[in-house]
This record gives C-alpha cells, structure tokens and sequence, in this order.
C-alpha cells in the first residue's frame, strides 16, 4: 500500500506538486488522470525517487521511504515504468531480463516472459533498442511480470503504440492486477483505465482535483470539466 | 624491412603501456561522463607514492608496488567519484573538464613540492635479460617487454571478459545506457561509477608504474601520458575499449618506427612524440557528428546546469569599471619602476590573456587548452615581422592576425563535434605546435629562440608600459564590447542551450568559430607585447603546460567578468612578485589547481563570492520606484515565473 501524504516536489525552484494526498490501498489500480502539466508524471516520478520530494510524507506498507534513494525504493517493492520505453537499449533482450531480474534466478524470468510475451523468444539475443516500439514496450511490461514489487507506477504506457499492441499490453496489466498488485496507472486511453481502476485521481496544476470511484467520477460534471467531455465517449 | 622488427618490439612495449592508460580513460568516461584530463596525473603520483614507499620507507619493490596499485590508485577513485564529482553535482561539460584540469595541475604541482621537479631513475622492476622470438632471427625481447605486453593484453582481455560475462559488468553497461532506469531497477548506479573511477584509478596507475623503469620518474612526462592516450581513445570513439587498445598499440608500434624512420633529421625529431595528436586530428576531421554521442549523464547533466546559470556573464558593458582599471593602470608608473614597473607590464599584459580567455570560458564555455600557443605565436611572428623590417605597430597587429588561421585550424574540426573535443583538440595541439612546430623556421627556428627588438619610441620602460596598457585596454574592450554584443547574446545562449538557438536558425558552429578566432587575436596580441617586453623568447617561455595553468587560475579567479581577467593576472604574476620567496612559485600550482576544483561551478569563480558594485542594481535598490517597475518587467516578461528560474 502506497500512501501520500501533502507531498510537495518540483524541479530546483520550481515547485510542480503543491500538496498531493493519494492512497493506493493494497491490490487495488489507481488512475491517474489530468492534463498535459498537470504534474502525473512528476508525481510518479516524485514517488519513485526521481524527483526530489520537498516536503511531506510517501510510506510505503507503514514505512516513510520519501528521503531513500531510487534503487532503495526500487528494492523495497516500489516500481516506476517510465513513460517512453523503459529498456536498456544497448543491451540485449536477455540481458534487459537478467538486470530485471536482479538476484532472482534469470531463466525463471525468461521463461515468465516468454510466457506473457511470446514475440520476445525469437528476440532474447537481439539488441533490445532494435525491436519494434511494440516489442519494446512489451519489454518494458515484462519488468514488472518478473519482479515482485507490490506497488507499481506505469506511466503512459501506450503512447504510440498499435491497438493491437496497446490489447496486449493491457492484458499484461490485468495480470498484474489479478496477482494482487497496487497499481497506479497514468494513460491517455481514459476509457480503458477507467475499465481497470477501482479509483480515479484527477490532478490539475499539481493539485488533486477530484477524487473518486470511476462510475462516479463519470457521473461527475466536474470529471468532465477536467478530462474533456469527449475523452471518454 | 628486418631492421624495422626491433622497433616494432619496443613499440609494442610503449603501445602497451598507452593502451592500459587509454582503457583506464574511456571506462571512467564511459560510466561517469567525465572526461578526465587528470587520468595521467593520478597515474603520476601513485608512481610518486610507489617511489617514496621505496626510497623514503625503504620498502621491498612487490608491497611498494602493490600499495601504490591497490591501496593509493583504488583509494583516489573513490576520492574523486564521491568527493570532488559529488561536490560539483550537476555540472556541464566545461566544468568537469575545468576540474579535471585543476586535478591535472595540483597533482603535478603537489608531485614537485613533495619530490622537486628532477626525474629520478627506477631500477627495473622485472628480469631485462633478452630471449629470442621464436621463428624470427636476429629479434629480441626483454622479459620486461614480455611481460608488460603481457599484462596489457591480459588486461583487455580481462576487461572484455569482465563486461561480456559478469553480473556487475553488465550492471556497469546498463548504466552507461541508462543510469536512471539503472536505479529503477533497484541497483545504484553510484556505487557501479565507483567501482569503475577505482578501476580507472588503477589502470592510469598500472600504466605509470610499469613504464616508469624506462621513462624515468618524472612528474610532466608521466602526467602526459594522459594525451597520448587520447589519440586511442579518440580511435574508440570513448566507447570501446577493446578497439581503444588496439590503436594504443598501433600508435605505440608507429611512433617507434617513426622514430627509426625520421633517424637523426632534427626538424622532424618532434614527429614520433606527436603521432597520438595527428591521430586524433585525423579522426575528429573525418568524424561524423553522431559518431561521439555523449553518454546520459553528461547530457542530463548539461540540461541541469543549464537551469542553474543564471548569473554567468555580464549583460552589459561594465564602464565604471573599465574606467577604474584604466585610472589605475595609468597612475602605476607613478608609485612604481624598476623591475616591478616590469612586473606591472606583464600583469597588464596577462589581464589581456585572460581576457580573451575568459571570452571562450566565461561566455561560451568553451575550453582552450593551447593559449599559450597563441601567446607564443603571436611573439615569434611579431619577430619574423620585425625582421623583414615592418614598422613595429603594424607589425603587432599582424603578428596577431596570423594567430587567427591557427586557431581555426583547431576550431572547426573540433568545435562541430562538441565542447569536450575542443579541449581534447586544443590540449593536443598545443603539444603538437611545441613538437612539431616551435622547431621550424615558422617559430622559433633551429637556434630556439626569437628575439623581438623593442621600437626606438618604447624603449624606455615607461613609454613601453604606456603602450601595453593601450594596446591592452583596447583589447578589453573589444571583450567586454563583444559580450554585450548579439553575438556575445548568442553565445551565452548557445552555453546553455544549443538546440533552442538551431531552432532559431543560428548557426552555432559559426558563432563558436568566430569567438575562438577574436581569442586567438587577442592572446597572439597579448603574446607580441610580452615579447617585446623581455626581448627575446624561447619555445620554453610559453611552455603548452602553462595553458592548462591560465585555464585553473581563470576558472578560479572567475572566467566570466573583467574583474575575474585582473585577479587571475594579480594571482599569477603581482603576488610571486610581491612575496619573494619560492616557496609561493612552488605552491602556486598546487593552490591553483585546487581552487580550480572547488570554484569549477561557480560560474564567475572567487569572483562570484566577491559582489563588484553593480552600479544599475545599486540604482534600483536606491530607486523603490525602479526597483519595482524593473520586477514588474521581468514577471510580465516570463509570464508570471519567478525571475530568476526562467533564465
């Protein structure tokens, strides 16, 4: 369970997050929803260690880790796939899994992915950056498929990708929910994050705006105000 | 062709010793994105601390030997990774070139405090009794060249091994790709550029001390070292260290047969030393701007310095303190004479190096290693002038332009690549001119030395002190008058951001170009009036390691106002002057160097801490009314940010 509690963070002078309060309770998604600068993914950013938090509080499972670096949060559970594709590009693909993989054994993780992703078998000797975007991407996923963090922040996961692609990488996050994991989902597709999450987080100019469960927020004048009415039709 | 073999051997020898240098180079920069000017000088002094456990501690050879390499190199990774990296923080490029200059001078200059400046002979560490090589008749090889060829091969051979096929070499590439997805990952990346500035440490230490029973311990020689590998690592594009190894040993094996094929020709005695240098040139003339990417975290880095410049560069012409400078500079004969009126001319004269130096440092950041080339040129082609009997003031000025096409020479290869290879081309080159250059009928001809004859108008001291302080004045106001300048606009904005001012059209190269250009002109000026002042140079005056010195006393002086230009000159050349006692000389590069550590980031150096009256700024501070419409102007300006984090 992720927990922040007024949390403020920014770029040197520049403050993005001006006091966000967000609860990921146990096994449960999140969507995070909000304009382009609304701070989604300084806020993911912030929580993963990337983004020097100024002030306030991150616990995560009861313990406050906002002052530990990223590779600690990373070890406790906490995972960011940030937005782009979130590989080691001069790597192979076999590679990319064994430093996923960290000390857990690397043909256990190549057989999971292989079994999420069956393209990726022909590519374990490939250099990773010489996939397709969709493969890359799926790459990506694959990361959190073999590592057992319970928190997992995924950022715009399906930008510029096929919708044949952006199907399989949403199974792949099904999964992860029906493991039991907590997630936080920031996309640009809010209809099919809507269709996954159990809350919705709608940030404006660093702030939380509306917070809510999806058929509610739907229901909600000021979800349309945020989102545009014609996102979600 | 057999007599060549024996040449091939001792150059397989040398090669080996580069390519164990340039491996140690190109993996700090590979992991760190620093490239490290000071690789040879960290090298240096763990032979000086091999030699002192041996000498001084009467130490057996093998635990001198081991501490150096496994204790002293190791320990200097760390140190520099944790303290004087971290200390930087987000830095530029320029910085980290800046500091790992300063590294290069207080080691050096720390290495002649402790031991003076001699070399000193090592006995052998390993058997010098000859073998044949097998198959080839009338060849021999040391057991030493044996074994230090051995060691380099096992070495890359290690190396290699160690990326390909264990966990932490392919934690180390993952960082070299992508340091921050690295730590999402759950492994610090840190502790990864430790490990890999402590194994840097060690090779630069390796390669020293394995060549030092031939070299000679010798503190400018070992610290050199450093710029020979780079026309390897220039081979490896600072990427691979196997392809970095292979040409450290082609270009070992080539300056040995060069030296065999120039034989006893003095004029090209200069060419073997110099191979590396021609190397490089060859590869940054034909290299492609893609072919040197810069590794993440450099460029990362560069975007955050960007944010934080805000002061760097002065905005407007600073007229009240040119006109103080002026005064002062006129009244000096008055309170002085002698040699210390001597002392005065050259200080001027510095203020006008620095000057133009500050012009690439403080406002484009751009590093020029070779300004004391340009010094130097523009003295030995004012004495070539004067002796085909041009009058002498149309003769200074000429002696100066001919600097330009120099200086383009190295520019535009270099500059179209990026920062680092400017100060990779010009640390190079200015090597290269001394070698190859100073030598010929150019310079300094055959008889090293070129005497320029003072004109009869300025022959007293002080008509001549009056002339530089013209001659210098001027100078500085051409600098200052540029900096205000819409080129001097946008060069500042190229140093911050290079893309946003292509995106306007600009062309940058060309910018950068000119502004190296008018700094060659300047300091060749500069070199001409100090010429005249001492009357007759030699290569040795404006030594290419001086250069690297005027970069670390700027930088920590302040590069990018006039006020930085006069303290450097007053710390260099007024307070050796002043405190008589070689005790300040000896020490003056080691303080230099570590100031040039510490004030790296600061964009105007000791000048940053010291506020010279901004005479507008006091104006708004007396004026309520000003202050505030000039607040105003700048929030309307940047739509409603914060002044200061906008720029």
């Amino acid at each position: 369970m992720l927990v922040l509690d007024n949390v403020h963070a920014g770029y040197g002078r520049f403050e993005v997050l001006h006091g966000i309060n967000l609860r990921v309770p146990a096994g449960r998604t999140v969507a995070l929803l909000g304009a382009n600068g609304a701070g989604k993914t300084t806020l993911l950013k912030a929580a993963a260690g990337l983004v020097p938090v100024t002030s306030g509080t991150i616990r995560l499972d009861g313990d406050p880790v906002e002052r530990l670096a990223a590779q600690k949060r990373a070890r406790r559970g906490l995972m960011l796939i940030p937005e782009g594709r979130a590989i080691f590009r001069d790597l192979t693909v076999r590679e990319n899994l064994a430093m996923y993989a960290g000390n857990r054994n690397v043909g256990a993780a190549v057989d999971r992915a292989v079994a999420a992703f069956p393209i990726l078998k022909d590519r374990l000797a490939q250099r990773a950056g010489s996939m397709s975007g969709g493969q890359q991407q799926m790459l990506a996923v694959t990361r959190a498929l073999i590592n057992d963090a319970r928190v997992i922040l995924a950022d715009e996961l399906s930008v510029g990708l096929a919708p044949v692609v952006v199907d399989e990488i949403f199974e792949a996050v099904d999964v992860l929910r029906r493991e039991g994991r907590s997630l936080v989902i920031v996309e640009q597709y809010v209809d099919r994050v809507l269709a996954v999450a159990d809350y919705v987080y709608v940030l404006h100019k660093g702030r939380v705006a509306l917070v809510g469960e999806p058929e509610q927020c739907l229901r909600d004048s000021v979800f349309d105000q945020y989102i545009g009415a014609g996102a979600h039709s | 062709m057999r007599q060549y073999l024996p040449f091939v051997v001792i150059g397989l020898f040398t090669g080996a010793v580069y390519a164990l240098a340039a491996a140690g180079l190109v993996l700090t920069y590979k992991t760190s994105g620093v490239f490290n000017f000071g690789h040879g000088a960290i090298g240096m002094f763990a032979a000086y601390v091999f030699y002192h456990l041996k000498t001084a501690w009467a130490w057996g050879t093998v635990p001198a030997i081991a501490v150096a390499l496994f204790v002293f190199a190791p320990f200097m990774g760390v140190l520099l990774d944790r303290v004087l990296f971290r200390w930087l923080g987000s830095a530029g490029l320029a910085t980290y070139v800046v500091a790992s200059l300063g590294l290069l001078v207080f080691l050096q200059g720390l290495a002649v405090v402790w031991k003076g400046g001699n070399t000193y002979r090592i006995n052998p560490f390993f058997p010098t009794n000859t073998f044949r090589v097998p198959g080839v008749s009338g060849v021999y090889v040391t057991v030493e060249q044996a074994l230090v060829v051995g060691i380099a091969v096992a070495a890359g051979v290690a190396l290699t091994a160690f990326f390909r096929f264990t966990s932490l070499g392919l934690r180390t590439r993952a960082v070299v790709n992508d340091r921050e997805l690295t730590s999402l990952v759950g492994i610090s990346p840190g502790l990864v550029t430790t490990l890999s500035w402590m194994l840097g440490c060690f090779f630069a230490a390796l390669s020293a001390i394995l060549f030092v029973p031939s070299l000679g311990l010798d503190s400018v020689l070992l610290t050199l070292l450093v710029l020979t590998a780079l026309g390897a690592a220039a081979a490896g594009r600072l990427t691979s260290i196997p392809i970095t190894m292979a040409a450290a040993f082609a270009i070992g094996v080539g300056q040995s047969l060069l030296v065999k094929a120039v034989g006893t020709r003095s004029g090209l005695s200069g060419l073997p030393t110099s191979l590396p240098f021609i190397v490089l040139f060859v590869i940054l003339f034909f290299a492609r701007r893609t072919t040197f990417a810069l590794p993440s975290r450099a460029q990362e880095r560069v975007a955050v310095v960007a944010a934080r410049r805000g002061a760097a560069g002065v905005r407007r012409m600073p007229v009240a303190q040119l006109a103080l400078l002026a005064g002062a500079a006129l009244i000096v004969p008055a309170v002085v004479s002698g040699y210390r009126l001597g002392t005065a001319t050259t200080a001027v004269a510095m203020v006008l190096v620095f000057s133009s130096l500050g012009l690439l440092l403080g406002l484009s950041r751009q590093v020029s290693l070779c300004h004391a080339m340009f010094v130097s040129f523009g003295a030995t082609n004012l004495s070539l002038l004067l002796r085909s009997h041009v009058p002498y003031l149309p003769a200074l000025l000429l002696a100066a332009l001919l600097v330009v096409p120099l200086g383009v020479i190295v520019a535009i290869p270099s500059i179209r690549l990026s920062g680092l290879f400017l100060a990779l081309a010009t640390f190079g080159f200015g090597k290269l001119a001394q070698d190859v250059l100073y030598p010929t009928s150019l310079a300094f001809g055959a008889r090293s030395l070129a005497s320029v004859p003072r004109p009869a108008a300025f022959r007293g001291p002080v008509a001549f002190y009056y002339l530089v302080v013209a001659v210098a004045f001027a100078g500085v106001v051409v600098v200052e008058l540029l900096k205000a300048s819409r080129l001097g606009r946008t060069l500042r904005a190229l140093a911050d951001s290079p893309t946003a001012v292509e995106s306007l059209g600009v062309n940058p190269v060309a910018s950068r170009v000119i502004v190296f250009c008018v700094s060659a002109f300047l300091a060749g000026l500069a070199g001409g009036l100090m010429g005249t002042l001492v009357q007759s140079i030699t290569p040795s005056s404006f030594d290419f390691f001086l250069s690297l010195l005027w970069v670390t006393v700027l930088v920590a002086a302040g590069a990018s106002t006039l006020g930085g230009s006069v303290l450097a000159a007053g710390l260099l050349v007024v307070v050796p002057a002043v405190i008589t006692s070689t005790k300040v000389t000896e020490w003056q590069p080691v303080a230099f160097g570590l100031a040039a550590m510490i004030f790296a980031q600061l964009p105007n150096g000791i000048m940053t801490l010291v506020r010279m009256p901004d005479w507008s700024a006091a104006w708004q501070r007396v004026s309520w009314k000003a202050h505030h419409q000039h607040r105003a102007r700048e929030r309307h300006a940047v739509g409603g940010v914060p002044a200061g984090a906008a720029r």
